[in-house]
């Protein structure tokens, strides 16, 4: 090895800060997430981006951050489920949903969650059907079995964005 | 006034929850903390000749490297430790007993420098024949897990009441079936995680336990330390399902920050996780006796559950099972026998549904098998049998406080049972199924709660129960306001901590609504009787004219006097603590195993569940149309939270049915990831998923745990749903469509052979 970790900085601009960070060759980005910028949000569970509690946005689209390379994400834009929130604390309204159903029981997996539906509520395909969103959400999973009260926030969602839909139309 | 129980709080936390910034010890972090990885076998039998770690030790970033010989050469520390029977080594020691044990630890100045060093480590190992399977491990020529219990047994109980063979002579008819549970993994989201500091001679532990009293005594046996030289505390755990009940990676990272004379922290990988612990499988074998009327006469059951390589808590775990094997029916002549089985696979303990979904599996698919053939609808075989108050059960003690009528009702209204399915397309058969269980919780057991009113007028809930998704800390300050008759904002509640929090048992077992509960109402009123006894003084008065109202203390019926209670404590007094305790001092672990008899549980837990599937006769696949879970609750503290335990141990109750299995190849585990051990995803459930509590009509009912009551229910009422749609009985779990499409052959052939 050449020097203890042979760092090289990256540029990732993170819940909307520009942050300089200095990885590993053949880090990960839920690694950097987590263990240098301290975003608690991001957790590994599997590794081998499977069970998606490691979920961020990159640029905006889902990725599993336990199988991106830090590296490759070099001047790209990451969303935590801690981002999701308003500068003020300002839950989104997702993140509201999610409180108002009480979707959560031991809460490991729930922020990743919070940011899948993110991603499906912005995709003007998905947002409008809750059996559209549900398979948005195969691939976050979890133990406790909280996908009732989760379906219930989508729906709760879906609905607002049907009525707004119809509203626009009108 | 507080009227907390029966409504919804939101838990206090609920926004930390969805934003992620709630506390796991994942995030804990102290000054001068190294990391730890640990070495695993890659034998699952063998002599341990030698490990190599020099390579490792030369690595950069390496601070220390531990094996089981330098714990054994350590004068300062126990090398085994175990639940009940101390019989696991740190690190593997002269041998190792299954793939995956723990063999060293590097511990680095950074997770990855350890992780890379790890792969350093290597073992020379003189293999030894292995046996994976209970049944097998016990013949006479098996191979001998551990020396000092040549014949692999990891505990033996035995239950008998009335007399088995003269009622199998009464039966008209006896039905006999074997019945077999796979292995399985509790797979929490958050793996195990510890961090363990030295001071001096005081050892600071942090950990995601469900039990950190049972790492408390753990941690003083292992290093002969008195109870002050050990603090142990806990933050959210992000999931345990039994999983995290007992002491487990916690003697490693003690050991590891030991050896490295600095803080370490150990973080399992996945499938580090799968290498822990597990569930049992288990063999079962039993015969019914039943007349011709479907009332049962008789019952022999026979159950070996797999311990794996380490006893954990099978050697009770299988006197527990032993007293729930006969099902929630009155059956006067009953037989069981039931061991636990060393074997080379990973060590297995509770499993939400503890050592009773192998059980139920079995009677409750007999139940269906039995009234078929007898021409009695299966819910009415049920009724003809079911226990019912003041019936005695095979243990000997009569029961009292029994719901199954409400709850095949409830089941039988969910499911529509008297109407049929409807009719499905081609190629598919539809049909519904309902199971009920019986399960006793951990009896002897001791919870101590302190309330500690402070001079702001709050109040300090001080106690061990762990928060751990189900809710328990909101559900103690409900219970804690009514105790005091104040509204839920004056309490205040932080996480389990040994130098603060009294002793609890632990947080399993659906004990903790039940037990931590009776704990504050005895601490309530120990601190109501001592402001009685303080305004009574301050105000010269009989304390039988004191009274509390709202936080306030009162005199005489038209308040002559009030104050509020913080007003009584001394100047410069910091607290006013009420104490309290609830313990149990009888059950199985006071018996003879050999002779069960007598009072096994201070409650006895009840639950069901129905089921309508669409079985494709062509794929075997299985599709779930509903699911409805339920239990009794005594009275539900928050009805929102019991749905959600009990949708919870529906969705958790389906992977067990359907899919998962820990697989083992040349007697390694296969599929230590989630890309091989599947768990259910949103898409697995069905939408139509729904539970019920049944609660009793007494306004001061006991109250009764709801964490897991569903789940042994799950797989038979799937398995029975699957038979009402195509007479395939399916033995073996988990229902995969390669069994089902083998049971619908069977079924078949069955056929054309009556037929013919």
């Amino acid at each position: 090895m050449t020097g203890p970790e042979n760092l090289r900085t990256v540029n990732l601009t993170v819940d909307g800060i520009e942050r300089l960070v200095d990885v590993r060759p053949g880090e990960t980005l839920a690694e950097t997430l987590r263990e240098r910028l301290r975003c608690t949000s991001v957790r590994q569970t599997c590794g081998i981006g499977i069970c998606g509690s490691c979920t961020v946005l990159l640029d905006g689209k889902v990725i599993s951050s336990c199988i991106k390379l830090t590296e490759l994400s070099d001047g790209h834009a990451v969303t935590t489920a801690e981002g999701l929130s308003g500068p003020d604390g300002q839950l989104s309204p997702v993140q509201q949903a999610f409180v108002s159903h009480a979707a959560y029981q031991c809460s490991f997996c729930i922020p990743a969650m919070t940011v899948a539906v993110h991603a499906a509520m912005a995709d003007p395909e998905v947002r409008t059907s809750t059996e559209r969103v549900r398979e948005y959400l195969a691939g976050n999973l979890c133990r406790c079995g909280s996908y009732p009260q989760i379906l219930q926030a989508v729906d709760e969602l879906v609905q607002s964005h049907i009525s707004r839909g119809l509203e626009t139309e009108g | 006034m507080a009227d907390a129980i029966g409504t919804d709080p939101e838990a206090r936390d609920a926004i930390q929850r969805v934003i992620g910034t709630l506390p796991f010890v994942l995030d804990h972090r102290v000054e001068g903390m190294a990391f730890g990885k640990v070495v695993r076998s890659t034998v699952p039998h063998g002599r341990l000749v030698r490990v190599h770690i020099d390579e490792a030790l030369h690595e950069p970033g390496v601070v220390t490297v531990l094996t089981g010989a330098d714990i054994e050469a350590d004068p300062g520390v126990r090398e085994y430790y175990g639940a009940q029977r101390a019989d696991q080594p740190v690190l593997a020691i002269g041998k190792v007993r299954y793939a995956g044990e723990p063999i060293a630890i590097v511990v680095a100045e950074s997770q990855h420098a350890a992780e890379e060093a790890a792969q350093l480590v290597y073992a020379e190992y003189q293999e030894l024949p292995y046996v994976t399977s209970e049944v097998a491990a016990r013949e006479p020529d098996a191979p001998i897990v551990h020396d000092q219990w040549p014949d692999n047994s990891c505990g033996e109980w035995r239950l008998q009441h009335g007399d088995v063979e003269a009622g199998m002579r009464q039966a008209d008819r006896v039905y006999s079936a074997t019945y077999h549970s796979p292995p399985a993994s509790h797979v929490p989201m958050e793996p195990f995680v510890c961090l363990a500091r030295w001071q001096q001679d005081k050892l600071e532990i942090w950990t995601s336990s469900q039990s950190p009293y049972a790492v408390h005594t753990g941690m003083q046996e292992m290093f002969s330390l008195p109870p002050k030289a050990v603090r142990v505390r806990t933050l959210n755990v992000g999931g345990g399902y039994g999983s995290k009940g007992q002491i487990r990676i916690e003697p490693m990272v003690a050991c590891a920050a030991r050896a490295a004379g600095r803080p370490v922290k150990i973080e399992l990988a996945r499938d580090e996780v799968f290498y822990t612990i597990g569930k049992h499988a288990a063999t079962v074998d039993i015969s019914t006796g039943v007349l011709l009327d479907g009332t049962i006469v008789a019952r022999r059951i026979n159950i070996n559950y797999n311990a794996g390589a380490y006893a954990v808590t099978s050697p009770g775990g299988a006197g527990q099972g032993l007293s729930r094997a006969p099902g929630p029916y009155v059956v006067p002549n009953v037989r069981v026998d039931s061991v636990a089985t060393y074997t080379n696979t990973v060590p297995t303990g509770p499993y939400r549904g503890a050592m009773t979904s192998q059980l139920s599996f079995a009677y409750e698919s007999e139940s269906d098998r039995i009234a078929r053939d007898l021409g009695i609808d299966a819910v009415q075989f049920r009724r003809r049998n079911l226990l019912r108050k003041g019936d005695l059960y095979p243990t000997g003690e009569a029961l009292k406080d029994l719901h199954y009528d409400d709850l095949l009702d409830d089941l039988e209204r969910a499911i529509d049972w008297a109407t049929p399915s409807d009719p499905s397309g081609p190629g598919t058969r539809r049909g519904k199924g309902v199971a009920v269980i019986i399960k006793n919780t951990l009896t002897p057991s001791r919870s101590e709660a302190f309330l500690a009113l402070r001079p702001d007028g709050r109040i300090e809930i001080r106690c061990s129960s762990v928060e751990m998704g189900q809710g328990v800390a909101i559900t103690l300050v409900q219970i804690a306001a009514d105790a005091l008759g104040v509204d839920t904002d004056r309490l205040v509640l932080g996480f389990p901590d040994t130098d603060v929090t009294p002793f609890d048992t632990t947080t399993s077992s659906s004990r903790s609504t039940s037990s931590m509960s009776e704990a504050l109402q005895s601490a309530a009123g120990d601190l109501l009787d001592q402001l009685t006894t303080r305004a009574a003084t301050r105000w010269g008065v009989q304390r039988q004219s004191i009274d509390h109202r709202d936080g306030v203390v009162v005199e005489g019926d038209e308040p002559r006097r009030r104050a509020p209670w913080a007003s009584l404590l001394a100047p410069g007094e910091s607290e006013l603590v009420g104490h309290g305790v609830f313990q149990t001092n009888f059950g199985l672990s006071r018996m003879d195993p050999m002779d069960v008899h007598g009072p096994v549980s201070v409650h006895w837990h009840q639950g069901g569940a129905a089921a309508e599937v669409e079985v494709d006769t062509e794929t075997g696949v299985v599709r779930i149309l509903r699911l409805h879970a339920n239990c009794y609750a005594g009275r539900a503290v928050s009805p929102l939270r019991v749905l959600k335990q009990n949708q919870g141990c529906a969705v958790w109750g389906l992977g067990p049915a359907m899919f998962e299995e820990l697989q083992y190849h040349d007697g390694s585990v296969s599929n230590p990831n989630l890309s091989g051990y599947l768990i259910p995803s949103i898409m697995d459930v069905p939408i139509d998923l729904t539970g019920s509590a049944i609660e009793s009509s007494d306004a001061f009912a006991e109250l009764h745990g709801v964490g897991e009551m569903a789940v042994p229910a799950i797989a038979p009422a799937i398995a029975n749903a699957i038979f009402a749609a195509t007479g395939a009985r399916i033995n073996d779990l988990p229902l995969s469509p390669e069994r089902v499409l083998a049971a619908l052959d069977a079924a078949r052939q069955a056929e054309r052979e009556d037929s013919a």
